[in-house]
């Protein structure tokens, strides 16, 4: 009776002990399989190692400083550029920009500063040096009053550099500044807002002149005033 | 009791045999559990066995995977560390590559070991190979003994030995030392050679760290030079283009920062192979720059007026010294042309006359140029980390009048062009003397120096090697932008075994830095035994061939070492320029 009752308990024991080592079995077979395939991966990536060093040592070897020399030689011609192909500032740089040739459109400018930066950096109102007191511009008292012509005073400042006008069917669109603009002759686009007039023409102004853009900052207020004015006297 | 006896299935039995049954009972009982308790204990035992197994297995695999790993470590890194320039760019590394080797067992047997005739398998292989010689192969072929027929195969050449279908021809892949970029600074790298306890270094970098190359710890970790490949390979551009115009025998160049002596471009012309190391046994492997001692004429001058200068000995630079040929011991000290009847310092170093830095020399006293060639290292092996370096011929003994005078423009004294191009570092660089290294200097580490030079006496150097370049000898190396200041240096070899100079041989050395406004680079260029072609307008001194060079060489390393041209700034030398009247000379 003790027997037939202790024999299925040392059973399960035995039982037990069996999967324990048949597990231990597994976990080394799986071990040493995963061994040798890290092996493999590392036998591999000294493979492709060795593989890039050739490749990397054959590109050096053909691309060593003799063999450049000769090809300069023959082929390209290349020599160290000149002192004056050197530029200290930007300003040097805008130095180099071409005066507009007459019958060019109007440059696209775009402003590097939001409205109310612009605003903010309004012209002072002009003092009489004598009396100290603000005087009224000339032009302004000259001029008659005319609703077409954008008003002068310092806070149109964003207006003025912020629009475009094509000379052809003088369309004027607002333009938004995309980026600020610091080197003049890097490439601007300018974006039309949806309000302003004559999108469509606009457009293709823009695309004309994209790549014109050019840097002439330092009259740039000067022209646009002057370019406005015309149509509207 | 009794009314549980028939339950035992034994109701008429004595109480005796009860009690037997009772104790057979207890005994089986007893027995049952010491067998159950020994099982168990096995079990456990088993089960700890196990245990203890798999854990072992489990440490066993730990440590295991440590070395596998260290294994692989080892099997990455390089057999020999790599050499680069101080960008990255390789100048030497390790290579497995294929080598030629003749097996005569690959075939087994008895028979021949090749399946052609060796003198079939010779003429195929000198043809793939044009560089062997077919004698020499056919007789290691004829031998029968397992020989290397070549130490480095190319792919395509093995591809096309493998043509050949000879199984005693095997490619055995061997580490190898290459070179990328061929003779590039092959003087400073050097060669490896082979001997019995393998590759070693031979000249140059690979023979100082041969020990730090091959150490196991370090190995994986390129070794930085503070050479630069572009400018290394301009140097030697520009110099081979001035030997090949003025027929010169061979020449030197050297691009030292002057502010801590790091060498970004040192060069000997003609140069040789270091991937041929079997044909580098000839005198192309000497360094001229670093171990040819040669006299190096007016380019010593600088130094010899910026000794008085420093003295207090030239005070007032419009002082006129008279420029007539005059004798000291027997020997007539005379310019290679007549300079008028007097000149003051600044003409006397435009026209080059060595009458007038004679007369400085002689007012500064020996002793006095002998220290400051002292400090400038002059009478030292010159400071490199490779084992080329030119002991100097120094003038033992104190110095003569006629010595003090002789050295005060670079005759009775020798040294290497690499000790010129240190000296003049100090020169303009505020001076102060550091040694020249061919390893980064960490900036914030860079060596103290040894004052020479005051600082004013530096500023009014560098006014004056500048007014060479415009108005004086060196007005060829004048490249536009980068003000170049720079002194010229003609010199006549002296004859085989002290004899009397050699009116037809010339060393021609331009020794240069830029820019002078805040000098950062000394240029150092030299030719030996130029002859004038129509290059060089008919003529063998440097103003024609040495300085030309620098004026090309200049303008190519200068954007690569961070030196802008400007056209629009130079140093201030107006101080200067009405004391010069314009004039050539050498």
């Amino acid at each position: 009776m003790t027997k037939s009752l202790h024999a299925p308990r040392s059973l399960g024991w035995i039982a037990a002990l069996m999967i324990g080592l048949a597990l231990v079995t597994v976990l080394a077979f799986r071990v040493n399989a995963l061994r040798s395939q890290v092996h493999k991966t590392d036998a591999a990536i000294i493979a492709l190692q060795q593989e890039t060093l050739y490749l990397e040592t054959e590109f050096e070897a053909r691309a060593s400083q003799h063999q450049l020399k000769a090809w300069n030689d023959v082929e390209f011609g290349f020599v160290a550029p000149g002192a004056a192909q050197y530029l200290d500032s930007e300003r040097q740089l805008a130095a180099f920009a071409k005066p507009a040739e007459p019958g060019a459109p109007a440059p696209v400018r775009v402003a590097s500063a939001d409205d109310d930066a612009a605003a903010a950096m309004a012209f002072p109102a002009m003092v009489s040096p004598l009396t100290g007191r603000p005087v009224e511009p000339v032009r302004a008292s000259a001029e008659p009053a005319d609703d077409a012509a954008p008003p002068r005073v310092g806070s149109a400042l964003a207006d003025r550099i912020g629009t475009v006008r094509h000379r052809a069917n003088d369309t004027e669109l607002a333009v938004k500044p995309k980026r600020p603009v610091h080197i003049a002759v890097a490439k601007t686009t300018a974006e039309p807002e949806p309000s302003a007039r004559g999108q469509h023409s606009a457009r293709t102004l823009l695309a004309n002149t994209t790549t014109h853009a050019r840097a002439e900052r330092t009259d740039a207020p000067a022209k646009t005033a002057h370019k406005d004015r015309g149509p509207a006297r | 009791m009794t009314d549980i006896s028939p339950t035992l299935g034994a109701p008429n039995l004595p109480a005796h045999p009860a009690t037997t049954g009772r104790l057979h009972f207890a005994d089986l009982r007893q027995r049952s559990v010491e067998t159950a308790r020994s099982r168990l204990i096995w079990v456990v035992i088993g089960f700890v066995f196990f245990a203890l197994t798999a854990f072992a297995r489990i440490g066993q695999l730990g440590f295991g995977a440590a070395a596998l790993a260290h294994d692989d470590g080892a099997a990455m890194a390089p057999p020999r560390a790599e050499i680069t320039d101080r960008n990255g760019v390789p100048l030497a590394r390790a290579f497995p590559g294929y080598a030629l080797r003749f097996n005569p067992e690959a075939l087994g047997g008895s028979g021949s070991p090749l399946v052609k005739t060796p003198e079939e398998v010779a003429r195929a292989l000198v043809q793939i190979f044009p560089d062997l010689v077919y004698g020499v192969v056919l007789d290691k072929l004829k031998a029968g003994e397992a020989t290397e027929l070549r130490g480095r195969v190319l792919p395509e050449q093995a591809n096309a030995v493998q043509a050949l279908g000879e199984p005693a021809l095997e490619f055995p892949i061997v580490p190898q030392r290459f070179y990328p970029q061929g003779s590039l600074a092959a003087h400073v790298i050097g060669y490896l050679e082979a001997d019995k306890t393998g590759l070693h270094g031979k000249i140059g970098i690979e023979e100082t760290l041969d020990a730090r190359l091959l150490d196991k710890a370090r190995r994986a970790e390129p070794v930085a030079l503070s050479l630069d490949a572009r400018a290394q390979g301009a140097l030697e551009d520009e110099l081979a283009r001035g030997i090949a115009d003025t027929h010169a025998t061979g020449g030197g160049g050297i691009v030292l920062d002057a502010d801590n002596g790091e060498i970004i471009a040192l060069a000997s012309l003609p140069s040789f192979d270091p991937n041929r190391p079997d044909l580098a046994l000839n005198r192309l492997v000497f360094n001229r720059t670093s171990n040819q001692v040669y006299e190096l004429g007016s380019t010593f001058k600088p130094f010899t007026i910026a000794a008085a200068i420093d003295a207090g000995v030239v005070t007032d630079l419009a002082v006129r010294y008279p420029a007539t040929p005059f004798k000291i011991a027997g020997r007539t000290i005379s310019d290679s042309h007549n300079l008028g009847a007097s000149l003051n310092v600044p003409e006397a170093l435009i026209h080059s006359s060595n009458i007038v830095t004679a007369q400085v020399a002689d007012k500064l006293g020996g002793q006095k140029l002998r220290d400051t060639m002292i400090a400038l290292g002059m009478n030292t092996r010159p400071p490199i980390e490779i084992s080329a370096r030119g002991k100097p011929l120094w003038p033992q003994g104190d110095w003569s009048r006629l010595t003090t005078m002789t050295v005060s423009y670079g005759h009775g004294l020798s040294v290497t062009p690499l000790h010129l191009a240190t000296g003049y570092a100090a020169l303009v660089n505020g001076g102060l003397w550091r040694p020249a290294t061919l390893f980064k200097v960490d900036p914030a580490h860079v060596p103290e120096g040894r004052r020479v030079f005051q600082a004013a006496t530096s500023a009014r150097m560098r006014q004056l090697l500048r007014l060479i370049v415009v108005d004086g000898t060196g007005k060829r190396a004048d490249a536009a932008g980068f003000r170049v200041g720079g002194k010229t240096g003609s010199a006549e070899i002296a004859g085989a075994h002290g004899g009397a100079y050699r009116k037809n041989a010339l060393i021609a050395t331009f020794a240069a830095a830029f820019p002078m406004d805040r000098p950062r680079y000394v240029v150092i260029v030299m030719l030996d035994e130029p002859q004038g072609t129509e290059a060089t307008s008919g003529q063998r001194t440097a103003a024609y061939n040495a300085a030309p060079i620098v004026g090309r060489l200049v303008p190519r390393i200068g954007p690569m070492l961070g030196v802008a041209p400007d056209r629009h700034r130079d140093i201030d030398v107006s101080d200067l320029t009405p004391l010069v009247a314009n004039g050539e000379g050498e």
